[in-house]
């Protein structure tokens, strides 16, 4: 066991100040960048409106400050292959948690009746008898402005 | 291989890390990447408890975005920005302070230490002003959530019609305050743990100097809390104006 994998990175790496300083630059432009997009209106392209493209721009700037967090502050970058797989394991978790979504977006599940737009108050609410409230398909509401 | 099984005894090393290695691993090595993914489980675990909140956020995002997105207009981004330089400069002292750790700088580890809590607690400092503006407002999810759109100013209320549905905007702010506040929570804990650590070097405690993986337990904890944020705040502060 002693020339086992572990023991080989016994040497643990010291990293230079300059790589850590050059990623702590990197990450506040990303994050100067990130709030430079949100201010412009990015324009529809194709199928994709501006406001998706807006929000893909914002997560995919998010992802890349995340991979160099992990990768050279958390040190995965010269860490063990069990290291690593473990660090990746929970970005793949959260990947596949996402899967559920199919779930909640292809169905047509009922909101709270009190849930309708524009209502002043939640209450009244009738269960037992009375006018139902009208409801809404929360896939329908409020993805544009109301009149 | 050969010859290792001919002295159990020996942990055939000599790189002064005798002290640092406990009884029941092989090596250094193997102590190291035992206590690293030990560490990494425990991250994995916090990935699927802020994952669940990240999920429901999305869903009721999709669902009521133009709430949502007025809803969002009562936060301060500028704010939000600060606050994110701040905790990432606090995530550069930190991996400073485990470099130090590395080249047994005390006196470096302990400046680095004391700079990373300075930080949390500005970023502390920040998200109370930030609480205080929606409390005043009624903005907090509950029984006296605001059910006044004029809360949103121009955005909530145009003509004499009410833009915005209250019931969704308190969702939001119920999504808000779950997850900035259980990530603040993370940020206090973080300031406990590294004052602990801070004072562990202060009295030359062998647990974290005579090998660096404790500095560095604590530092991966430290930028997983980075991490979180980096996260929530294009999806809390800056989301495009939808059209």
């Amino acid at each position: 066991m002693a020339n086992s994998p572990a023991a080989a990175s016994h040497e643990h790496h010291i990293v230079p100040t300059s790589t850590y300083f050059g990623t702590l630059i990197a990450l506040i432009v990303l994050m100067v960048i990130t709030v430079a997009v949100a201010q412009f209106q990015i324009p529809d392209i194709g199928p994709l409106t501006g406001t998706v493209l807006n929000q893909l721009v914002a997560l995919i700037i998010a992802g890349i400050k995340a991979f160099l967090v992990v990768t050279i502050f958390m040190g995965v970058k010269w860490q063990t292959p069990l290291t690593k797989l473990w660090a990746v394991t929970g970005f793949v978790w959260f990947t596949l948690m996402f899967i559920i979504m199919g779930d909640y977006l292809t169905r047509k599940y009922e909101p709270l009746a009190s849930w309708r737009p524009n209502q002043e108050t939640a209450l009244p609410r009738t269960i037992h008898g009375g006018t139902p409230m009208p409801m809404v398909d929360p896939n329908e509401a409020n993805l544009h402005p109301r009149e | 291989m050969a010859g290792a099984h001919a002295e159990p005894l020996a942990h055939g090393h000599d790189h002064g890390h005798d002290e640092a290695l406990h009884h029941q691993f092989e090596d250094i090595g193997q102590q190291n990447e035992s206590y690293l993914v030990g560490m990494w489980t425990f991250l994995v675990t916090e990935v699927m408890f802020f994952g669940a909140l990240f999920f429901t956020y999305t869903l009721y995002r999709l669902n009521y975005q133009y709430d949502f997105w007025v809803a969002h207009e009562h936060l301060d981004w500028k704010l939000g920005a600060f606050n994110t330089t701040v905790l990432l400069f606090s995530s550069f002292t930190m991996v400073m302070a485990v470099q130090s750790a590395q080249l047994k700088k005390r006196s470096h580890v302990m400046r680095y230490l004391e700079i990373t809590v300075a930080c949390a607690f500005i970023f502390l400092g920040v998200k109370y002003v930030e609480y205080s503006s929606k409390f005043a407002d009624h903005l907090y999810p509950g029984i006296s959530f605001s059910t006044d759109p004029k809360v949103f100013g121009e955005h909530g209320f145009v003509n004499g019609v009410p833009m915005v549905n209250m019931n969704h905007a308190q969702l939001f702010y119920g999504l808000y305050f779950g997850m900035t506040g259980l990530h603040a929570v993370h940020i206090i804990v973080g300031i406990g743990v590294l004052t602990a650590l801070w004072r562990l070097w202060k009295n030359h405690a062998k647990s974290v100097t005579v090998d660096y993986v404790p500095t560095e337990l604590v530092g991966l904890y430290w930028h997983f809390v980075d991490l979180v944020w980096i996260f929530l705040f294009p999806l809390m502060y800056l989301m495009p104006t939808p059209h």
